[in-house]
């Protein structure tokens, strides 16, 4: 094992910038499709073993100190398709980091271990018996630990936090500081954007920086554009590295016995469909679901400033349980492009005041335990995300949506805006039921927003209905891993991150 | 082809492809999404006075019709008489807007054009002139109206919005009359932490003896 070289700051990239011939030859003991949760962990945890990982990212290095904090700008350099990719109707706008370091970039920095009874459908439906609470807990225990993940404390609850969470009190309903992985918040209040000051624990200064320290070679700008296999075994992938003008730099072949993909629940099963691999049982792109989420703001009477402080604070568990309702409530600080996109008071005069007040809006976000109704397809030329809110989900969606409404009101709100398509203002609890009712389930009348892709290759112990064994082997081409959300058999209602990091470092010690 | 029967035949397509739901085909920009209509676009319906205006040389990812709709969004989109905010014509709104667009990729691009161009020309069958031509209010009120429409009318008012909206919302110099923070850590001089430590190994490695 040579020797260890952890790098305070920063991380060593090869770049396009870098590509200095036409063509690159590697050879690995694994090769990662992806740097976000499920690549970096499974980096960091084969490369302390001493194995030989090359880690390969589709998108671009930005290191922190070119964070710009301004959203726009983050959107197009940090986010999959420049901040543009949807599902295929347009109305729900699908949001993944595409950097060195993937979601875990721009993410909310929330952790929620999987639910037990989500663990317990897994193991009755999906024949996941090793899934146990027990079994992942160890787990669990470990990535917290190394990402720093907390309770968030009283100075990380932002004005918006305490004024929901002093309204869900007087409601009577169950409400509770977030858990996120974070050192020292700086309160800036732009997650989305990527934190500028290294405090978010994500994988950029975590995981990839402690693989590159046990050896991994991590490479940017570079797009697998096919798994290789011989004799029906993995056996690398073929790359073509991007420069950032859009010209190719060089093409790349990295030999490899053993090869893991983790590019996210989108990017992973299109990859498979492109290599035509691992779909023997059909399943690969389907079964997609993402916890299509809402941002319902609301107006208060005195100044809230919800750009100001820890962007997400508390969470309302009330209706966690799908017998409860199956849907979450948080928090969320918002900046001013965030607001534009969040509520629809209507045109003119009516959006500009309710932008000129800008500073007295809190919002709420809503997350569903979504069913996997959707799928990921490829055409040959370009991908696509086929998802609908399903019938059976649109009253969830409009259950979260009631509970936020009556929130806001509780906490004090004069105003709640329904992010639909049309102008609906909720000002009193008998308006919450007409407005909300009255709601169609159709393409583009809600805006809707999801950050959490998954299902999409799913785990399972039936090789005829899944595509990923519960060790993360597909079952159809030994050597052939995925660690990312793509392998979750179902949605889990809360936020994923932590399930990834620790499914994935099972799953990777499972290989060493 | 006289307008009339462009009229019609842009209605009867539009009809058709609602009832076939063949022109949905987004890809998203910003917030809202990206019209698409399945197949090619159309010539207008009728003329403008602004037909007559080139767009500006910077103008060059955008048609001329097309920048002399977003620049009349923006105008009906962004009042600011009586309140403290910028006045729209101080902000590169259509610049901006120009440059979101220049991430779709061609076949979107080409497909969100021409949703524009409906947007722009439908109005000839309510109004008599094109959304351009129309008056604030009644621009105002076209917007509304397709808020509340088919799914067509609702993306591509969608669409036009987010754009506009993040365009002017996106510039530094609108966030001083809403008290906007805009980037916070150089300000505070927030010092950078760097990597975290490495992590101390795992018990169960012990017994694996396998720790690097």
């Amino acid at each position: 094992m040579s020797e260890v070289k952890w790098q305070a700051s920063g991380l060593n990239v090869h770049q396009a910038s870098d590509v200095t011939q036409d063509r690159l030859n590697l050879d690995a003991d694994v090769v990662i499709v992806g740097s976000g949760a499920g690549g970096a962990v499974s980096a960091y945890e084969l490369a302390r073993r001493g194995l030989n990982v090359v880690v390969l990212e589709a998108g671009p290095y930005v290191p922190s100190e070119q964070f710009t904090e301004r959203f726009t700008d983050s959107l197009e350099t940090l986010y999959q398709d420049h901040g543009g990719q949807t599902n295929s109707s347009g109305d729900l706008l699908v949001l993944q980091g595409a950097c060195v370091g993937g979601s875990t970039v721009v993410n909310g920095c929330v952790c929620f271990r999987t639910p037990d009874f989500i663990l317990q459908d897994w193991q009755r439906d999906f024949g996941l018996s090793e899934l146990t609470e027990g079994e992942l807990a160890p787990y669990f225990d470990e990535v917290e630990k190394n990402l720093a993940v907390h309770d968030n404390g009283e100075h990380e609850i932002a004005r918006h936090g305490q004024i929901i969470r002093a309204g869900a009190r007087q409601l009577g309903w169950s409400v509770k500081p977030l858990k996120r992985n974070i050192r020292q918040c700086g309160l800036t209040g732009h997650c989305l954007s990527g934190c500028k000051s290294e405090r978010k624990q994500s994988m950029l200064v975590t995981y990839l920086p402690w693989a590159a320290a046990y050896g991994a070679r991590i490479y940017s700008d570079t797009r697998v554009d096919r798994i290789v296999t011989e004799g029906g075994r993995a056996a690398g992938v073929e790359a073509t590295i991007t420069r950032h003008d859009g010209s190719v730099a060089a093409s790349m072949t990295v030999t490899a016995p053993r090869v893991i993909v983790a590019a996210g629940a989108v990017q992973t099963p299109v990859l498979l469909l492109k290599s035509g691999l691992a779909n023997r049982s059909g399943m690969v792109g389907k079964n997609f679901a993402c916890h299509p989420s809402l941002y319902v703001p609301a107006r208060y009477p005195q100044p809230v400033h919800p750009w100001r402080g820890a962007m997400l604070g508390v969470y309302v568990d009330e209706f966690l349980h799908p017998d409860k309702g199956g849907f979450v409530l948080e928090d969320g600080g918002a900046g001013l492009v965030e607001l534009t996109m969040a509520a629809e008071p209507g045109t003119g005069e009516p959006f500009m005041d309710y932008m000129a007040n800008a500073k007295y809006l809190a919002g709420l976000v809503t997350l569903i335990h979504d069913h996997n109704v959707g799928r990921i397809e490829w055409d040959g030329e370009r991908k696509k995300i086929d998802y609908q809110l399903s019938d059976v989900d649109f009253p969830s969606m409009q259950r979260a949506l009631k509970a936020a409404a009556r929130l806001h009101l509780a906490s004090g709100a004069q105003e709640v805006y329904v992010p639909a398509s049309d102008r609906r203002i909720i000002r009193s609890e008998a308006d919450i039921d007409p407005l909300v009712n009255s709601l169609a389930n159709q393409p583009q009348h809600l805006r809707m927003v999801s950050y959490h892709p998954q299902g999409t290759c799913r785990m399972g112990a039936d090789p005829d209905n899944s595509v990923v064994a519960a060790n993360g082997e597909t079952h159809d081409v030994p050597g052939l891993y995925v660690t990312d959300a793509s392998l979750l058999p179902t949605s889990i209602i809360v936020n994923p991150q932590i399930t990834v990091y620790a499914l994935a470092t099972r799953i990777a010690r499972l290989m060493a | 082809m006289n307008s009339q029967f462009q009229a019609r035949r842009v209605a009867a397509f539009w009809q058709r492809g609602m009832a076939r739901r063949r022109f949905l085909k987004w890809g998203l920009t910003g917030a809202a999404g990206v019209a698409a209509v399945a197949v090619g676009g159309f010539a207008v319906l009728r003329q403008s006075p602004l037909d007559s205006q080139s767009a500006p040389d910077w103008a060059n990812g955008l048609s001329d019709t097309e920048y002399h709709l977003f620049d009349r969004a923006r105008q009906v989109l962004l009042p600011v008489a009586g309140t403290r905010l910028l006045n729209s014509d101080q902000v590169p709104v259509v610049r901006n807007v120009q440059r979101t667009l220049s991430y779709l990729d061609p076949t979107t691009r080409k497909e969100l054009g021409t949703g524009l161009g409906l947007f722009d020309n439908a109005a000839v069958f309510s109004h008599g002139c094109r959304f351009v031509d129309l008056e604030d209010e009644a621009a105002r009120a076209f917007f509304d109206r397709w808020g509340e429409g088919s799914v067509i009318q609702r993306t591509l008012a969608s669409v036009i919005k987010q754009l506009v909206y993040s365009a002017y919302w996106q510039d530094a110099a609108t966030w001083p009359a809403v008290d906007f923070d805009g980037p916070v850590s150089e300000k505070w001089g927030l010092a950078y932490l760097g990597n975290a430590p490495l992590p101390e190994a795992p018990a169960s490695d012990s017994s694996r003896g396998s720790q690097a």
